[in-house]
């Protein structure tokens, strides 16, 4: 990957440029939401849009860099369910009219989307089977959607829905429907973590038409994982932005507090949690890229490498926000200084697609293959 | 990572091979509840059968012996890993410590004299720490006195590793009692056969006694066997315990990710009530939390190096690297020792030439405070990571 590392590290600095995360340590308490133009003038709208339809022709490893960046600033947009999720999900469809012409208008700056492949209130998004949430019933009128899901990411705003349905013939499908049809309700979910949005969708009789039901290119159970790999991941990469921000604002704090007549970073109990903090994000970056590359390289086989991703720098960012709060002494509690805002979204990180637990239980489906046989003499 | 080229595989493929061939089937056997003469034979010949393959030091210059990338190193370490090879344990100062000094700050004379010779079995072990120097090795006290073709040297160490087999030693002493404390240190290559030299072992926690207390008693030192300029010792002796670490880590990473696969055995194994660990739920959470940060030590590892390698080194990776290694060798071995629990209490010696997860995981818990305390505690590679790695303040401090 090192001839990429070149212009990783230019759309690093882009991005810090863009969302003003130059400098550590300048949180605030309600972080501006990030203007869809502004990602789109950047070209982050079309990375992953084949450039034979106006995009960038670049790889989840590019959007990645992005994403990492949107955690260190803590920056409202919809950047997950468009780009990550709804870009990654069309590129694993079979090209179609609908398709194609989706994909085009997201690099334009057209559409915004979101993805609703799991019902959020209803599992931990780690799953080895797909369980749609969603129904495409054939009637004498045409097909029609029913169905709910709770936390979809990016759902308030979204003006495309990318749903996982069951269609007529028993068959998973993915669904496009449009944000104002008569029938599909989008509710908001306010969150503790206001940076982040999410929604229940709710379905009832909306109208699809056949250029609105896309198919798979490969197994349906396959490509639901990959999408919720990329979900997760896409999440790992902001929870490792989160901690790098909490990290590299707790020592620019600890550098400048004065007490007792020195800088509070002299005092080992602060420096070695800063230490650890900094131990905590090393792993998880090496563990993040780790993923990227894997993602990048078989997005259909990528699950143990995104498991072990997600469910280290989740753990870490909640730690280091955590720890982040504790050593910005009385500020680090107030609304004001901003540190809250990083430890709800890297709580909300840690919870989305799949807990840290759940992810550990799949890696643990590796261990032992023969489940002890019970007697047979009864 | 690459995907693995045929060349890579061709070389994991005739280390195998070797591993098969050479590896004795019966050495954990042969070296457990052994004397200290009978390990240092099977250590000697263990290291010249691994130098003779050309597997003894791949991390040294092609000049002196080595050259082997970090990714044949890697296979190669994963394969003597995974075939339970015996570990180096003797030659380890003589092939990390030695030779990274002399190479970073020796004499081409030497260079000479010393580095083919550990090839040939030379051992070493290291004078740095003593009963008031540990943490703060700077305020050391064993002095070294100017004389006409070099110095006498009085004092006590503590704590050399293997210094009671050891041919040759790398010691700090103070040249300069006047200076600013690590202003007036230099190190030396002492030969463990000068006279005035009295060695005692010391007792670990484990029961073993390779550690040693070193009484030196007027011991002369010829002027050949500085290294560096005088009073220049204690940046010498960074540049030693830096350049190290990074190395050594790889060959622990890939030794720890097999005991990993040792530890999933283990609680795969009915335990007493008849029931096994691995079918309980917190069980397998715990092993595949070690399961991740093996394999993110793994990456890490091989980021330092490379890193290194390049000359892009941070001034704290090899403590990161260390600080997160021992604490999680710590982790890993409390964990084997709770699932192999009464039975494990019973398993009163290891093979002397075993690994750090060495299967005894009661005795592998105990010595893993071997990684957490020597080498830089790890509160002290907290201060450096917290200095020289975030650049926070330092504490005031006696200069």
């Amino acid at each position: 990957m090192s001839e990429f590392a070149a212009f990783h590290d230019e759309l690093r600095a882009v991005a810090k440029d863009v969302l003003g995360t130059t400098e550590p340590g300048g949180q605030v308490a309600e972080p501006p939401e990030l203007d869809w133009q502004v990602v789109v003038d950047a070209g982050w709208s079309g990375l992953e849009v084949a450039e034979s339809l106006d995009g960038a022709g670049a790889t989840f490893a590019e959007v990645a860099v992005v994403l990492e960046e949107l955690g260190r600033a803590a920056a409202p947009s919809p950047f997950l369910g468009t780009v990550a999720l709804g870009v990654g999900t069309l590129d694993l469809l079979q090209p179609s009219a609908g398709r194609d012409g989706l994909l085009q208008r997201i690099a334009a700056g057209e559409r915004t989307v979101a993805v609703a492949v799991v019902d959020g209130a209803d599992g931990d998004g780690v799953v080895e089977r797909a369980d749609a949430p969603f129904r495409l019933t054939s009637t004498p009128d045409g097909l029609r959607l029913y169905g709910t899901a709770a936390f979809v990411p990016d759902a308030p705003g979204a003006d495309r829905f990318l749903v996982l349905a069951t269609g007529p013939d028993d068959r998973l499908v993915f669904v496009v429907v449009h944000d104002d049809q008569a029938g599909l309700d989008v509710t908001p979910q306010p969150l503790l973590d206001a940076t982040q949005r999410v929604g229940t969708v709710v379905a009832d009789g909306v109208e699809v038409s056949d250029a609105g039901v896309l198919t798979f290119t490969h197994d349906a159970d396959a490509t639901v994982r990959a999408v919720l790999d990329r979900g997760a991941l896409a999440v790992a990469c902001d929870a490792l932005g989160v901690g790098a921000a909490m990290l590299d604002g707790t020592v620019a704090y600890a550098g400048m507090r004065e007490q007792f007549g020195r800088p509070i970073g002299s005092f080992q109990a602060v420096k070695h949690q800063c230490a650890d903090m900094l131990v905590h994000v090393s792993v998880a970056r090496e563990l993040v890229v780790a993923a990227v590359d894997a993602l990048v390289r078989d997005p259909f086989d990528a699950s143990v490498a995104v498991s072990m991703a997600k469910a280290y720098a989740c753990d870490m960012a909640v730690d280091v926000a955590g720890r982040a709060m504790q050593l910005h002494g009385g500020i680090g509690y107030t609304w004001e200084s901003g540190i809250h805002v990083f430890l709800k979204r890297a709580a909300l990180d840690r919870s989305l697609f799949g807990s840290p637990p759940a992810h550990r239980r799949r890696l643990a489906l590796r261990y032992d293959a023969a489940p002890v046989q019970p007697d047979p003499v009864q | 990572m690459a995907a693995p080229t045929d060349d890579l595989e061709d070389f994991r493929a005739s280390v195998r091979e070797w591993c098969r061939a050479h590896i004795p089937s019966d050495w954990r056997a042969a070296q457990t509840g052994v004397d200290n003469d009978a390990f240092v034979a099977f250590q000697k010949d263990w290291f010249a059968q691994l130098h003779g393959a050309g597997y003894a030091v791949p991390h040294w210059p092609r000049e002196w012996g080595g050259g082997m990338s970090t990714a044949e190193q890697i296979v190669l370490f994963q394969e003597l890993a995974a075939h339970d090879a015996p570990r180096l344990v003797v030659a380890f100062v003589g092939i990390h410590h030695a030779a990274s000094t002399l190479l970073a700050a020796g004499t081409d004379e030497q260079r000479q004299r010393h580095l083919p010779a550990i090839l040939e079995g030379e051992i070493w072990c290291q004078g740095f720490s003593e009963p008031d120097a540990g943490s703060d090795l700077a305020s050391l006290s064993t002095s070294a006195r100017a004389v006409n073709d070099g110095w006498v040297v009085n004092g006590q160490k503590v704590w050399a590793s293997g210094a009671l087999h050891a041919d040759w030693c790398l010691l700090l002493a103070r040249t300069d009692a006047d200076a600013p404390k690590r202003r007036g240190i230099s190190y030396f290559l002492m030969d463990m056969r000068s006279t005035g030299l009295d060695v005692r072992t010391i007792r670990q926690a484990t029961g073993e006694a390779h550690f040693c207390e070193v009484f030196l008693n007027d011991v002369h030192i010829p002027t050949a066997n500085l290294v560096g300029e005088e009073n220049a010792g204690w940046q010498v002796a960074q540049a030693t315990l830096g350049a190290e670490r990074g190395l050594t880590m790889l060959e622990l990473a890939e030794r720890l990710a097999n005991g990993f696969r040792w530890l999933v055995e283990l609680c795969a194994q009915p335990g007493p009530g008849g029931s096994r660990p691995i079918d309980d739920p917190r069980v397998q959470d715990r092993l595949a939390a070690f399961d991740t940060e093996i394999t993110g030590l793994r990456s890490l590892c091989r980021g330092v190096v490379e890193r290194v390698e390049s000359g892009a080194a941070g001034p704290a990776d090899a403590s990161v690297v260390k600080l997160f290694y021992s604490e999680l060798l710590q982790r890993l071995t409390g964990f084997g020792a709770e699932v192999d629990g009464l039975s494990g209490h019973t398993v009163l010696q290891k093979p002397l030439s075993s690994g750090w997860e060495s299967g005894a995981w009661m005795l592998d818990f105990i010595s893993s405070w071997e990684w957490t305390i020597p080498g830089g505690t790890s509160e002290i590679q907290r201060n450096i990571i917290g200095e020289r790695g975030l650049g926070l303040p330092r504490e005031p401090s006696v200069p």
